[in-house]
């Protein structure tokens, strides 16, 4: 019972993951770009629906969407004044561009917010449910869920619409795109700023049920890697397939081995899924 | 023989990009692989570069089997290519490009200055020598690949369109630069699109379609085969045969 | 190369340092710079030279800072002892973390190397032997003039500096030979590399072993000046962020843009942590992500590239 516990809550976590690393994979598989700050762009929109509670008193149903909204521009901005430029430069360019934005905005929250965990009220979406013998967190299962719906949206908004195979082509092939009349620049701006609010969207659920810290952002990054890597770059429905699966197994190896290794075993799969299958687990040759 | 490939199969999936492909090259000619996009022959041409390993078949060189060697190893062996988009070392001068490739040979720096000097003359890219790789345009890029290749001083040599993208008067310079590299004893292969290369330039002419070899033979004979002008639009090879750069 | 007098010149500038002040705070700055030097000059074999960008090279640092205090609290070896012994170990870890990393392409790349870094760092946070989470010490007051423990910064100035030397020496020959031509190949792209016959995966691991030996030796070298470590201050990722920045600041795949970069960084770094405090290192890193960003954005090249356009400008001009 405490070990279905365990998997159910890893799963809940695991959604979570799913949302954040799917905006990560639509922007690597886009432009094939890492951005090394994704993780932080997650804290920074804890730090949103933080501040938006405390200051501004506004609750789930406003924070949530006002950090996607916040991140989105962020999203834009970024791509716009800084990956634009460097995706054409040399690899160094590439990685440092996104690498120093990350250190920017990690030791920016450091300094204006402290190293102190802060965190929200436990009690923010009511209390504690009590499904047969499995106890959940009214956050959590809001979190999971919701997360759920967002990452299956996306998925159906890049494969159903004309504005998601818009997205798609420019993927695919940059130059047919443009002979198609699609202007690629607009659509890696739009996805950089749909990646950047997929973390605003995570960020805010995450921050109901787990603490904040200027610093979470580094092995969120980190896990968002692994779970793309996993997923196959690119790949929403992989990175959600993942995005669970890493959950389970990081709320299984916390319980079973200790939860200073729960990291300890993700990055060595990471490792692992690199050095045996670069192209990931579930990508094509 | 100097180059043999025996029933090559490249398959994706189960699409056979290459589908049971043969050809022999033999020492001192110039061989031309044409066909319509997609035809399959890039793919192919890879193969025997070593840049991929095909599905099934086996490709000899020298008498070596090298259908599983690295690309590296098929440098060492004697065979050097040239690629479809230019792939010039950016960050270096026009003779340490060249350079690259006389290090193969020739371990001592001073050595592999005067072949590069030897090759860049021959090329005639001498003037060039200090200049940065990134300031030159494309046909001066196709240019260093080729000296690059030479370098190696390899007795087979792949150029992988090597011409296209090339104003007529640039494809003149490149088709007489083609026949002085013939003229020190080094086979080519080569991949074109521009029927007039071939023909100007080729003994013999192998056509692909739809990843098989549909046509061998004289340039001239292959070009009126009447399986290669189906192969190819009607239309385009009319262009062709008025000696048009398709 | 016209610039040997103005090289000459430099080095002279950094051998006299020490002797021109009395103040202990520019004196100790000085041993930093060259220390910092070391390891990025250290990180641009691999990292600049060969254009494989890692961001894990606190596994090598840290290999030599934590083989050095073992030895010592183990077997009472005096720290820089274990110099030789961290290098073996960091070639070994090389050897290990690069074979299947290098068939990586770029991002990936440098995604492994964070990993296996952050690996190693939680990894020896939890373990007795070194330490884990509290670090280790050095020989409190020194038994030996070999502790190589000294009041005065001059002494490991010099120490380091000779290490530079010899360092930026290899580095120098490497560069001429058949294997810095090489390495430049690789950079521009692996395909056409192997196309020429460059034996890419060897190649590669041979700047990575160069690469972490004398990365390791910085790590053993910065425990013998400072004799205290933790996993923070010997596996943070901001220890592999730094030999980044400094080489990537003066000019990555360049003999002295290392040394260049830890001449400007540094003593902006010391001065922020003297003027801020506490503080300092928050704000110290916003500035050094700040400055990755902007060289990314506008100059790649880093330092040594502008100065090479500002020649060429004035040599135009002069014409």
């Amino acid at each position: 019972m405490i070990l279905l516990q365990v998997v159910v809550s890893g799963l809940l976590m695991g959604a979570v993951y799913a949302l954040f690393s799917s905006g990560l994979t639509l922007i690597w598989g886009m432009m094939n770009v890492v951005n090394f700050a994704h993780g932080d762009f997650v804290m920074l929109a804890m730090y949103a629906a933080f501040f938006a509670f405390t200051l501004l008193h506004l609750g789930p149903a406003f924070f949530i969407p006002g950090a996607a909204a916040v991140l989105f521009v962020l999203g834009v901005v970024v791509y716009l004044g800084l990956v634009r430029h460097v995706a054409r430069g040399p690899m160094l360019a590439q990685i440092l561009g996104t690498f120093g934005l990350a250190l920017v905005l990690r030791y920016a929250a450091f300094w204006a917010f402290t190293a102190n965990f802060v965190s929200l009220p436990d009690n923010l979406v009511g209390g504690t449910f009590d499904i047969g013998g499995l106890r959940i967190e009214a956050s959590r299962l809001l979190g999971g869920v919701l997360a759920l719906a967002i990452t299956l949206g996306m998925h159906l908004v890049l494969t159903r619409t004309m504005l998601g195979s818009r997205i798609l082509a420019v993927a695919e092939d940059r130059n047919a795109a443009m002979l198609m009349g699609i202007r690629p620049d607009r659509m890696q701006a739009l996805a950089w700023g749909v990646g950047a609010a997929s973390t605003g969207v995570a960020g805010a659920l995450i921050a109901m049920f787990f603490y904040i810290s200027p610093t979470v952002g580094e092995s969120l990054s980190l896990i968002a890697f692994v779970v793309v890597c996993l997923g196959g770059f690119g790949s929403v429905p992989g990175a959600l397939v993942a995005g669970l699966g890493i959950g389970v197994i990081e709320a299984l190896s916390a319980y079973l081995i200790g939860a200073v290794y729960q990291d300890v075993v993700v990055y060595a799969l990471f490792l692992l899924v690199l050095w045996v299958r670069p192209q990931g687990l579930m990508g094509t040759a | 023989m100097l180059l043999e490939a025996r029933g090559i199969i490249m398959a994706f999936g189960a699409f056979r990009a290459v589908d049971g492909a043969d050809l022999d090259v033999a020492e001192g000619e110039i061989i031309g692989l044409i066909g319509p996009n997609g035809a399959g022959k890039s793919t192919f041409f890879n193969c025997l570069a070593g840049d991929a390993q095909p599905t099934a078949g086996t490709i000899r060189f020298r008498g070596q089997d090298v259908t599983r060697a690295t690309p590296e190893a098929h440098a060492r062996l004697g065979m050097a290519r040239s690629f479809q988009v230019p792939v010039t070392f950016e960050d270096m001068t026009v003779a340490q490009n060249v350079m690259v490739g006389a290090f193969l040979r020739h371990g001592h720096r001073a050595a592999a200055r005067r072949v590069a000097d030897e090759v860049l003359a021959f090329t005639g890219l001498d003037q060039l020598a200090d200049t940065p790789a990134r300031s030159l345009g494309t046909p001066g890029r196709k240019r260093l690949e080729i000296a690059r290749a030479l370098a190696t001083e390899p007795q087979l040599l792949l150029l992988d369109e090597a011409l296209a993208g090339l104003t007529p008067a640039e494809v003149r310079l490149a088709i007489a630069l083609v026949r002085r590299i013939k003229a020190r004893g080094i086979t080519i292969v080569i991949v074109e699109h521009i029927m007039e290369v071939i023909l100007s330039l080729a003994e013999r002419a192998v056509v692909f379609h739809q990843g098989k070899v549909i046509a061998a033979g004289a340039p001239r004979a292959v070009v009126d085969d009447p399986a290669v002008v189906t192969a190819y639009l009607g239309h385009h090879m009319k262009r062709v045969r008025r000696g048009g750069v398709g | 190369m016209k610039q040997w007098p103005l090289v000459l010149l430099g080095f002279v500038a950094i051998a006299a340092w020490p002797l021109l002040t009395d103040d202990v705070f520019l004196q100790r700055l000085g041993a930093l710079v060259l220390l910092a030097a070391i390891s990025a000059s250290a990180w641009n074999l691999i990292g600049g030279y060969a254009g494989q960008v890692s961001i894990g090279h606190s596994v090598y640092f840290g290999a030599g800072a934590y083989a050095s205090l073992v030895l010592y609290t183990q077997l009472g070896w005096p720290p820089i002892a274990g110099a030789p012994v961290g290098m073996l170990v960091a070639m070994a870890l090389a050897a290990v973390v690069g074979t299947p990393t290098f068939r990586l392409r770029g991002h990936y790349f440098s995604m492994a190397t964070i990993a296996a870094a952050e690996l190693a760092r939680i990894l020896v946070a939890n373990w007795k032997l070194l330490g884990a989470a509290v670090g280790l010490m050095g020989p409190p007051v020194p038994r030996s003039v070999v502790d190589l423990s000294f009041i005065s910064p001059v002494p490991y100035h010099y120490l380091f500096l000779a290490v530079l030397v010899v360092l930026l020496g290899l580095t120098w020959q490497m560069q001429r030979s058949r294997m810095g031509y090489y390495l430049a190949a690789i950079r521009g792209g692996d395909r056409a590399a192997r196309s020429l016959g460059v034996p890419v995966l060897r190649y590669k691991l041979y700047a990575l072993l160069l690469s972490a030996a004398f990365t390791s030796l910085a790590g053993s070298l910065y425990v013998v000046m400072v004799g205290f470590i933790d996993p923070d201050s010997a596996l943070g990722i901001l220890i592999s962020v730094k030999m980044v920045i400094v080489a990537a600041l003066g000019g990555s795949g360049t003999l002295f843009g290392p040394l260049i970069g830890a001449i400007i960084l540094v003593p902006l770094e010391e001065t922020t942590n003297a003027v801020f405090g506490g503080s300092g290192t928050g704000v110290t890193y916003i500035v050094y992500g700040a400055i990755i960003v902007l060289i990314a954005r506008f100059r790649p090249g880093g330092v040594a590239d502008l100065w090479r356009s500002i020649t060429v400008r004035m040599a135009r001009r002069a014409a």
